[in-house]
């Protein structure tokens, strides 16, 4: 029963800001199996994973400017594990160079009393999600390439339509704020996915 | 992780916080307590900004543990609970335009973490704005999560160093709906710990007690 380690140092003082670069593509339905084989290939030696997340869009609408955007994930295949709750931010205006999206990113890991508790807050459920697909992970690239459903009747998991006839793929890092030479790594990679998969920078401004 | 049960000490009489604090340190030390390091638990309020009109703001409390140094706890008083990892007060500094951090309102608990067997004494001194405010005693008997069943063994023991200052059965067990024999956790604590610094804040300030 040692005592664990008293810090004194504050989290909010001196907290590494974690960016997190994004490139986009998608893939029909007859061409991911071809994907998955190539993605087996140039990643890492692992079993493949695949995953089926419920996610849920939160809006907190302050007095002035845009709402607050929170995302809640939980697991349908392990219901037992952490829900994620996740925070990106506005996607950096860089020079037009930078070959991926960069935004700021915080991670939480939370117990189930998250929906209850965000409503608590304040925060309204805006939509909501399913997520079917793989993932897989290159040194700290990860790829996911998932199917999107649609939720028909709000909070009934079981019941979902697929969004379109399509896979959406994405390619990410985390990083500390900084370190550019991520995006270049990313860009090698995306080139060795053509031209089964066109992975892009997709603005989403553009396409509200 | 046991049952915990958390209550606040009187400053003796004639005497000061820290002297209070040593004299319950002397008696842990005469019953074969051993000094394992310290402990710290704080608490941070947040209210939300801009409420509805009429309504006295939400207060958000946000709690750390150094008994579960990577994890937080916030609560909304008789509301809903979360626990999450560290990058939660992180989140709370993105939030800041909706969420303000009241920081004149942190309160803490910071103190020796004794060992005696199977129970863990923790004995702190809690302090707002560096002003002491009063003692806090955890006492944690860690071998069993019901606290129906160890309840009368952990007020005879908490008897032999609180003397007459033993607590009644914290109100958290016996609201549960499944009553006493329900599992603690460390929900269970740290609502105790809130309920505690609420009524610490409350109270006016111990006379001639700066924090040494």
């Amino acid at each position: 029963m040692e005592a664990p380690p008293v810090t004194v140092m504050p989290v909010t003082g001196g907290t590494i800001n974690m960016m997190e670069y994004l490139l986009q593509g998608s893939v029909l339905d007859q061409a991911l199996d071809s994907l998955l084989h190539r993605l087996r290939g140039l990643c890492d030696n692992m079993e493949p994973e695949s995953f089926a997340d419920h996610e849920m869009v939160y809006l907190l609408k302050g007095q002035q400017g845009n709402p607050f955007l929170l995302r809640a994930r939980r697991s349908l295949a392990h219901p037992p594990a952490p829900w994620h709750l996740r925070y990106l931010g506005q996607p950096e205006v860089g020079d037009k160079s930078r070959h991926a999206l960069v935004r700021n990113c915080v991670d939480v890991a939370t117990s189930h009393s998250l929906p209850e508790f965000l409503n608590e807050m304040g925060f309204r459920m805006d939509h909501e999600f399913v997520a079917k697909g793989h993932i897989f992970r290159k040194g700290s690239l990860k790829v996911v390439v998932s199917k999107l459903f649609r939720v028909l009747v709000q909070g009934n998991t079981e019941n979902t339509e697929p969004l379109s006839l399509s896979y959406l793929v994405e390619l990410s890092v985390l990083a500390p704020a900084g370190q550019d030479t991520v995006s270049e790594d990313m860009r090698a990679f995306a080139e060795q996915l053509k031209p089964l998969v066109h992975l892009e920078k997709i603005d989403p401004k553009r396409h509200m | 992780m046991g049952v915990t049960c958390v209550c606040q000490v009187p400053v003796a009489e004639g005497k000061s916080v820290q002297q209070t604090v040593d004299l319950l340190h002397k008696k842990l030390e005469q019953l074969g307590a051993v000094k394992q390091g310290s402990f710290c638990v704080d608490c941070e309020t947040y209210h939300a900004a801009g409420s509805t009109s009429g309504q006295p703001p939400k207060l958000l409390y946000v709690m750390h543990n150094s008994e579960t140094p990577l994890s937080c706890m916030a609560m909304f008083e008789g509301g809903p609970c979360l626990t999450a990892d560290g990058n939660f007060d992180v989140l709370m500094v993105k939030l800041k335009s909706h969420f303000q951090n009241a920081k004149s309102h942190k309160v803490e608990s910071r103190g020796a973490r004794y060992q005696y067997c199977d129970f863990l004494v923790k004995v702190g001194t809690i302090t707002m704005s560096s002003s002491a405010r009063g003692i806090s005693v955890e006492v944690e008997y860690c071998p069993c999560v019901v606290p129906g069943d160890c309840w009368n063994l952990m007020k005879e023991f908490m008897h032999s160093f609180l003397g007459t200052n033993v607590p009644e059965l914290p109100s958290v067990f016996t609201a549960k709906p499944e009553g006493l024999y329900a599992p603690a956790d460390s929900t269970d604590t740290m609502t105790q710990y809130l309920e505690l610094f609420s009524k610490v804040r409350k109270q006016q300030v111990v006379s001639g007690s700066t924090v040494r």
